[in-house]
């Protein structure tokens, strides 16, 4: 699919899906991925939220393109030292330090790019610099931190070492207000996105949280969105956003003018066709089924059509950029990420 | 018209939300004392915004809620609709339809398409019966509980045939072995997309490569029996819609249907008196073309309802315990940690949500009270009802001592809490028992109170009690 806007064309072509569900308590797998980061020498770090059964297992897993699994590491499920409990977002500084965001520990975690745990900061509140359920997470290019404090309905900007810098936001609909955002992202100037969530747009503000723009409104049209939780902005301005509640992603151009949908349209990764070579009677009735079914008027939503067709967005939470022009969909429903290549 | 709050109106209805909803919260008394009974039966009969907790709420913070991969997130998300929404009856009708058509996880490790099945009962389940039952046998989950997709054309397979005579129509001893094998014909063909697929994934508990993949109904023209058939004394050409119009405008159905709806919602035993209101009951099932909602009606505004004779005629199900005891003390209106383990003590308790014991559904009245059931009955609603910080223990903390400007005599104590949690009556030994551990401690000063000091924390020692008790086991 290409477009135009302007002098500005983007055209998403889809690469491959990597990924399986793990419901173990750790090895090659996910579950219940919320994030990735990619780190600069391509390896994807890949958030696991874990659902109650494996919260043990809170972890972050790594991998590559090449679908290898690189290990993965966590503390626990608690408060303690890199512990988790409820993590929602990862991001990397220039020093390759991996931020994390709990949501429930109301705190930011830092690892080094080994996993080794390094320090944490922030204290809940809603006083300056407090945090109340931190959500999305960004840096900028002097490794500024911006943290959406999604329960606060607001944006901080902390120092790398959580040293409060400004916010801005509360509670409403107007300019510069935000319903439980979610999701952000700084581009290249310096500018900061943010997937307002149940306001259903992504609000642009400079890094000083002056208002510049808003982008879309509710609904399931092109253009419009269904609580966004995330949003991700490449070097030609391009805005990737995942339109969660309607189960797919979103491109805009600079001006938030609509370029491209994607629905998603997952394959089989290397890791799933290892599970079918040890499992050949269930690939013989999948090759003999339709897996994109017609369905009735009452699984007509995006959430019940995502739930019974496999190669469809389901739970599309994330979206991230590599320094290759690469797009990458983390998936929390169905445990994998669809990768796909700007053109 | 409006209810007086005299005594006796809040008491009818608080006896009316507890059966049927999970209860009530005094301040929601108050609402719908201003409304007036036969409103208030109108408006639960015709739920309209629910205003539940949200489903992106949920899925946001509970991503295993949003892909109902497992049993106990699963029954979790319906936990939270059942302690949030104010359309009691909705879910409470939705809860009796779960037991009644009743499909377990076990056999079918499909969450996902059995809490399509209790949206299809909110959608239903106060409309015709004649509609649910046709909706039941499209329903994928059922499809496969009851091994539809095994039933072909030249080879039937009568186990939805003979449960849908058996146990969701008409009982045993008003049909034959005949219509059970002529109404499995008819329903040849009706089975769910993928089903060769899916039956494998289901057999195997496969959730790879990528999760669940939830179910739709299929009607394959190709595989349904077209040849004639004789059914309850009728004969044609029948497909499974024909079936279930036969069906339903049975006397014997509307006794079974009726009679079933009768011990849900008003006494586990059927009494003379009872079986008066039943009989107005089937009237109004025929009078209405099979609508639930006006059976309901019939029995909510019967005289037998309420009359004292129904009164705390049935044991509260474990479901109905638990989420009673949450909606009172106000915990979980937020997605919280913990809410699984919530599930899992409906569970040990006797009542798994999507994992009824059999297709029978659960054995209900005095058979949910064992010894370790009781146990944890009692353990659960008294650590809901004994926790100063929920915000219902704090409303009744601070109507005692709105109301109270000098200090509750043991005996102030007592009342005032059964009211407030209630009003429930309780019997004069049980009564006796409450004033005697309040007096241990004699009168009660509440003026200065502050979040969980002393004096409030005899308040929530007595709510415990009241908790524990008898009466409160029952609804």
């Amino acid at each position: 699919m290409a477009t135009q806007a302007g002098t500005k064309t983007v055209q998403m072509g889809y690469v491959k899906t990597i990924g399986i569900v793990n419901n173990g308590l750790n090895g090659r797998g996910f579950a219940n991925p919320c994030d990735l980061a990619v780190h600069k020498d391509g390896r994807i770090f890949v958030l696991n939220r874990c659902d109650p059964p494996r919260a043990s297992a809170v972890r972050v897993g790594i991998c590559n393109l090449d679908e290898e699994y690189l290990g993965e590491f966590g503390y626990g499920y608690g408060q303690g030292d890199g512990q988790m409990v409820w993590p929602v977002a990862i991001a990397f500084d220039s020093r390759d330090r991996l931020f994390l965001t709990d949501e429930h520990n109301h705190r930011v975690s830092i690892y080094d790019d080994s996993g080794k745990f390094l320090e944490k900061w922030g204290t809940p509140g809603s006083a300056e610099g407090q945090l109340n359920g931190p959500a999305g997470i960004a840096l900028d290019q002097n490794d500024n931190v911006y943290v959406v404090d999604q329960h606060n309905h607001r944006v901080q900007k902390f120092t790398s070492d959580g040293k409060y810098l400004l916010g801005w936001g509360q509670l409403g609909s107007g300019d510069g207000e935000f319903n439980m955002p979610w999701g952000l992202a700084v581009d290249s100037e310096g500018d900061v996105y943010v997937a307002d969530w149940r306001n259903d747009r992504i609000q642009k503000f400079s890094g000083d949280g002056s208002f510049i723009a808003s982008f879309g409104e509710s609904g399931e049209g092109e253009g419009q969105f269904h609580r966004p939780s995330s949003v991700a902005v490449d070097g030609d301005g391009f805005i990737y956003v995942a339109d969660w509640g309607n189960e797919r992603v979103q491109v805009l151009g600079v001006d938030g003018s609509f370029h491209v949908l994607l629905r998603g349209e997952a394959t089989i990764s290397k890791w799933a066709a290892d599970y079918f070579a040890s499992n050949p009677e269930e690939k013989v009735e999948r090759d003999n089924s339709n897996l994109i079914p017609e369905l009735p008027d009452h699984l007509s939503s995006p959430y019940h059509i995502s739930s019974q067709t496999e190669s469809y967005f389901w739970g599309p939470v994330s979206v991230s950029l590599d320094g290759a022009g690469r797009l990458y969909v983390t998936e929390t429903n169905r445990h994998r990420l669809q990768v796909y290549q700007k053109q | 018209m409006t209810s007086t709050a005299t005594k006796e109106n809040t008491e009818l209805m608080a006896h009316l939300l507890r059966r049927a909803g999970f209860g009530a919260t005094r301040q929601e008394l108050e609402q719908y004392l201003d409304k007036g009974y036969e409103a208030v039966v109108e408006d639960l009969l015709h739920p309209t915004d629910a205003e539940n907790m949200p489903d992106d709420v949920i899925r946001r913070y509970h991503p295993e809620q949003s892909e109902l991969r497992d049993l106990t997130s699963s029954g979790a998300y319906w936990m939270y609709r059942m302690i949030s929404t104010q359309c009691p009856l909705e879910e409470k009708i939705a809860l009796f339809w779960h037991g009644f058509l009743a499909t377990g996880y076990t056999k079918l490790n499909q969450a996902r398409s059995q809490l399509n099945q209790v949206e299809m009962f909110r959608r239903n389940g106060l409309g015709s019966f004649r509609d649910l039952l046709l909706e039941i046998s499209r329903d994928p989950a059922m499809l496969l509980w009851l091994d539809n997709t095994d039933n072909h054309n030249g080879a039937i397979n009568e186990n939805f045939g003979r449960e849908l005579l058996e146990l969701f129509s008409m009982g045993i001893g008003n049909y034959t072995e005949e219509d059970v094998k002529e109404g499995s014909r008819a329903f040849t063909g009706w089975t769910l997309g993928n089903a060769e697929y899916m039956a494998v994934r289901a057999y195997k508990d496969s959730i790879w490569p990528y999760s669940r993949i939830a179910w739709h109904f299929q009607y394959r023209e190709e595989d349904h029996d077209n040849g004639e058939k004789t059914f309850l004394g009728e004969t044609g050409n029948f497909n499974g819609e024909d079936i279930i119009d036969i069906i339903a405008k049975q006397e014997a159905a509307a006794l079974f249907i009726t009679t079933r709806l009768f011990q849900f919602f008003a006494a586990d035993e059927v009494s003379e008196e009872g079986e008066q209101a039943i009989a107005e009951m089937m009237q109004a099932y025929f009078d209405s073309g099979y609508e639930i909602r006006a059976v309901l009606r019939t029995l909510f505004n019967s005289d037998y309802f309420k009359s004292e004779s129904a009164r705390y005629a049935r044991v509260k199900g474990p479901v109905e315990l638990i989420v009673g005891a949450m909606r009172l003390a106000g915990s979980y209106q937020s997605p919280t940690l913990g809410i699984e383990k919530v599930t899992n003590q409906s569970f040990f308790m006797g009542q798994g949500l999507l994992q009824p014991p059999t297709v029978e559904g659960w054995h209900e009245g005095s058979e949910w009270i064992d010894s370790g059931a009781l146990v944890e009955r009692v353990n659960f609603v008294a650590q809901e009802m004994g926790n100063t910080s929920s915000p219902g223990v704090r409303d009744i903390i601070d109507r005692l001592s709105a109301g109270n400007s000098d200090t509750l005599t043991p005996d102030d104590l007592v009342d005032q809490c059964l009211d407030l949690v209630g009003p429930i009556t309780v019997s004069d030994a049980t009564r006796a028992t409450l004033v005697g551990f309040a007096q241990r401690q004699g009168d009660l000063e509440l003026k200065d109170h502050q979040p969980g000091d002393e004096s409030e924390q005899r308040v929530a020692n007595m709510l415990r009690l009241v908790a524990s008790s008898r009466e409160f086991q029952l609804a």
